[in-house]
């Protein structure tokens, strides 16, 4: 990552380099095999582990909770990620290298569909039965989840279109309010929407339409930001979408039927870990499919040089109209999956401080890349978890932080590239 | 060689390691309660409020040599959580105090709009939670786990519209609020309906609203002047307080004008002027005049923290002391998590008469206090005195 190299750290580069060369040709299969084992051992001996090392009990999330606590614990937790992740990780990636690199070429003579399910069966394995050790753990997991459905929908139209958009806030609560609404009045008995219509397990198949629901309203929503930015770019289009999200807020203020500054809960606890990864990683791949046609491409075209992208025969009136609505569909689909998670919302919960979340998740992992926005809202829940302890510090290093990314790497972390699943599932050699 | 060096490198890990906790090693029992704050955030002066409260509670503890329970001594350790004044984040926070760091109860969040979701997590993981400051009934409301300190929106309009009736007699009364807001809409349609019940239908001459952030209330209290109300009914913060206040007086009003414990701010008086000396708010508790306990408490807390306390601060005191007197009442900790969790519940459902600073306080079923309002008038001086203390 450093961009320059001095003659003091060359030998150190080279010497890494070395180290780490035998792993580039590691296919994901052994990666994602070498993940599950760990996330077994830590379910087997992460308890006596931890407890022989002095830290009372396994730490979550890598020990980044609490070495800010007790640094005095940082050591046994070096000890512990070492022991229950990193080595056996390294380990079994190096051993199956060529049994993973020959398995990932057999599935591949299938139709490519199989060789995808059966990594992201493996990877969601990993992650329940990683998720399954603390149920902090298990919220952080599906909220982080959540924010990589998030920061993608928004990276469409701030990094994909380039457009700078921030009616996210308004869409999540449309999609929120949406799919609660629907929840809510139909399978719980509320004081706002009286008895319960069903009763029983209607659960898993009304809850995926209430959150298409959600999602479709905040697409029509999106049409009130999408029509006006036919005329203005930029900063414009930055305050009329501002402007959106104040009016949905003050909205949903005023609408009595949702409870509204008092907010609404008593959502059905649905979203689950399972639940909660199946549409994120259909919403991933359905935008990464929408970014890569012919449409991502118009985006990008739009992006660079709307008069030329206009005389290349490209509908850019039509392109912005889709590429908005597609964002505020899938930003109203996690504001449905994030309410039934917390199963609790408010007007205020939308506000100017969901929108800098936001916002920070796609510019510090980057623009117009499915990596990126997997970078940043993982890397930003982590943060904000780990520093937590910090309390107002917290509020300087992150921004600190963000300002160093904008000065080293101005498009974030990983921007600009493309997300092409072939190439994460074929065999590395 | 490269494999060595990390052998090596584990070795002096696991060696500092055992060194350490060889010297931390564990000493007595501690009973852990976790705090959930907005210390950043929207609201960062009501989270260090709720911190200086706690750790003034925990020196008592300390210097009492730990908590009495059962004849024998425990250590208290607080474990303060940070909610950045974020929904999702209070949710995280208190599944993290009760799954993570396990702790016997939990006093927070402050605001509703963290606490309603941060209750169903305590309530799911049979974690009593007493947060003593939301007043949103949805909190605690079917939640056998959940407490709160404060009194509701629907009390204090109960009893502002009978100190109203039985101070000054009046039977025509105007009432002007946020429409916009949570708190002031909630008190003022309370305050509507039981003035109603009182006075007959109607006795609510003019029932005004506005959005937040107006500053120009003279459309709102012109018709509330022509409408012959005796007396003006404003739940509202302090910085509309202030101008709602001083426009009514301009305007020609001249009947008394009647809070609720949103005025009980010190900016309140600091902005309004004299226009406010007279006035009266219903509240928590008052800090000039206080006796007792609460004389005490306040005391203390300026003389270490520099400035009066405000409602979060007593109300929080009160909590932890809740929690005290029902973890006492327990008898014994077992060190079995929920076992001990079940039994400090049922021992806060079961306080009888807490004398508490913000008044006395028994939980009824749904774990809200009763307990009595303290009336406040604002003296000349624009000091906040205690006037009367209301109760139901």
């Amino acid at each position: 990552m450093a961009v320059k190299t001095d003659s003091f750290t060359a030998p150190t580069k080279r010497r890494l380099a070395t180290f780490w060369q035998p792993y580039t040709r590691v296919a994901m299969l052994s990666w994602l095999t070498g993940a599950l084992v760990a996330a077994i051992l830590e379910q087997l001996v992460g308890r006596p582990l931890a407890f022989m090392l002095g830290l009372g009990k396994v730490p979550v999330l890598f020990g980044l909770v609490i070495i800010l606590k007790a640094p005095l614990l940082i050591p046994g937790v070096i000890v512990y990620v070492l022991l229950i992740y990193i080595l056996p990780i390294g380990l079994i990636a190096r051993l199956t290298t060529k049994l993973g690199n020959k398995l990932a070429a057999e599935l591949l003579r299938y139709p490519m569909l199989v060789s995808t399910v059966v990594h992201l069966v493996l990877l969601y394995a990993t992650l329940q039965i990683w998720g399954n050790i603390n149920d902090y753990r298990n919220l952080v997991l599906r909220l982080t989840l959540i924010s990589v459905l998030i920061t993608l929908s928004l990276n469409v139209i701030n990094g994909y279109m380039g457009e700078f958009s921030c009616s996210h806030p308004g869409f999540l609560a449309l999609g929120a309010y949406g799919a609660s609404a629907v929840t809510v009045s139909l399978f719980v008995n509320d004081n706002l929407f009286g008895p319960a219509v069903f009763t029983g397990n209607w659960g898993w198949i009304i809850f995926p339409f209430s959150l298409i629901l959600g999602g479709i309203i905040a697409a029509i929503g999106s049409l009130v930001v999408a029509i006006p930015s036919f005329r203005t770019r930029g900063d414009y289009l930055a305050i009329i979408s501002l402007a959106f999200t104040f009016i949905i807020k003050s909205f949903i203020e005023n609408l009595e039927f949702v409870g509204g500054p008092r907010g609404l809960s008593s959502q059905p606890d649905w979203a689950n870990l399972p639940t909660v990864f199946i549409w994120v990683v259909v919403g991933v791949w359905v935008i990464n499919n929408f970014v890569r046609s012919t449409m991502g491409k118009a985006l990008n075209a739009v992006r660079d040089d709307e008069i030329a992208a206009d005389a290349m025969t490209v509908n850019t009136r039509r392109t912005k109209m889709v590429a908005f609505m597609f964002s505020a569909f899938w930003a109203g689909v996690g504001g449905g999956l994030f309410a039934h998670v917390l199963r609790y919302v408010n007007p205020s919960t939308f506000g100017i401080q969901k929108l800098a979340e936001v916002l920070a998740m796609v510019y510090f992992g980057g623009l117009n890349s499915v990596y990126g926005s997997i970078v940043g809202a993982v890397g930003f829940n982590l943060l904000s978890e780990a520093l937590r302890p910090l309390e107002i510090f917290k509020w300087i290093i992150i921004p600190v932080l963000l300002i160093l990314i904008m000065i080293f790497r101005p498009t974030g972390l990983v921007a600009f590239k493309e997300f092409d699943v072939h190439q994460i599932i074929a065999p590395k050699e | 060689m490269r494999k060595s060096h990390l052998l090596l490198l584990i070795a002096l890990l696991l060696i500092a390691t055992v060194a350490i906790t060889a010297c931390g090693s564990s000493g007595p029992q501690t009973i852990k309660i976790g705090i959930n704050a907005p210390l950043t955030g929207d609201i960062p002066k009501v989270g260090e409020g709720t911190k200086f409260a706690a750790e003034m509670w925990l020196d008592d503890i300390n210097k009492a040599g730990g908590l009495e329970v059962g004849g024998k001594k425990y250590q208290v350790e607080l474990v303060i959580e940070d909610n950045e004044s974020k929904a999702d984040s209070a949710t995280k926070a208190n599944t993290k105090l009760i799954t993570q760091d396990e702790v016997l109860a939990i006093v927070g969040p402050q605001s509703s709009k963290q606490a309603v979701p941060a209750g169903e997590v305590a309530n799911n993981y049979k974690t009593p939670m007493v947060s003593p400051w939301s007043t949103n009934p949805n909190t605690t409301l079917n939640r056998p786990w959940v407490f709160r300190a404060a009194f509701l929106d629907p009390f204090q309009g109960v009893v502002d519209a009978k100190f109203i009736s039985d101070e000054f007699g009046f039977t025509k009364a105007a009432v002007l609020y946020d429409v916009a807001s949570d708190y002031p809409k909630g008190l003022a349609d309370v305050f509507k309906k039981s003035w109603e019940d009182l006075h007959g239908a109607g006795s609510v001459v003019a029932f005004e609203s506005f959005t937040t952030k107006d500053t120009d209330f003279s459309a709102q209290l012109t018709k509330i002047i022509n409408s012959g109300a005796e007396v003006l009914f404003t739940p509202q913060y302090y910085n509309e307080v202030a101008l709602i206040v001083q426009q009514a007086h301009e305007l020609g009003w001249t009947g008394p004008i009647i809070g609720s414990d949103s005025w009980g701010s010190a900016e309140t008086v600091k902005l309004c002027g004299s226009d406010c000396y007279g006035s009266f708010f219903s509240t928590h508790y008052a800090a000039a005049g206080a006796t007792g306990a609460t004389k005490e408490f306040i005391d203390r807390y300026n003389a270490k923290y520099g400035y009066v306390p405000d409602d979060v601060g007593a109300l929080t005191w009160d909590s932890l002391n809740l929690l005290k007197q029902a973890i006492q009442d327990c008898g014994s900790i077992t060190g079995d998590l929920g076992k001990d969790r079940q039994c400090v519940r049922d021992a806060l459902a079961n306080i009888k008469n807490f004398p508490g600073i913000t008044g006395d306080m028994t939980f009824d079923e749904q774990g809200d206090p009763t307990k009595c309002a303290v009336i406040v008038k604002i003296s000349d001086a624009g000091e906040f005195e205690f006037y009367k203390s209301a109760c139901p």
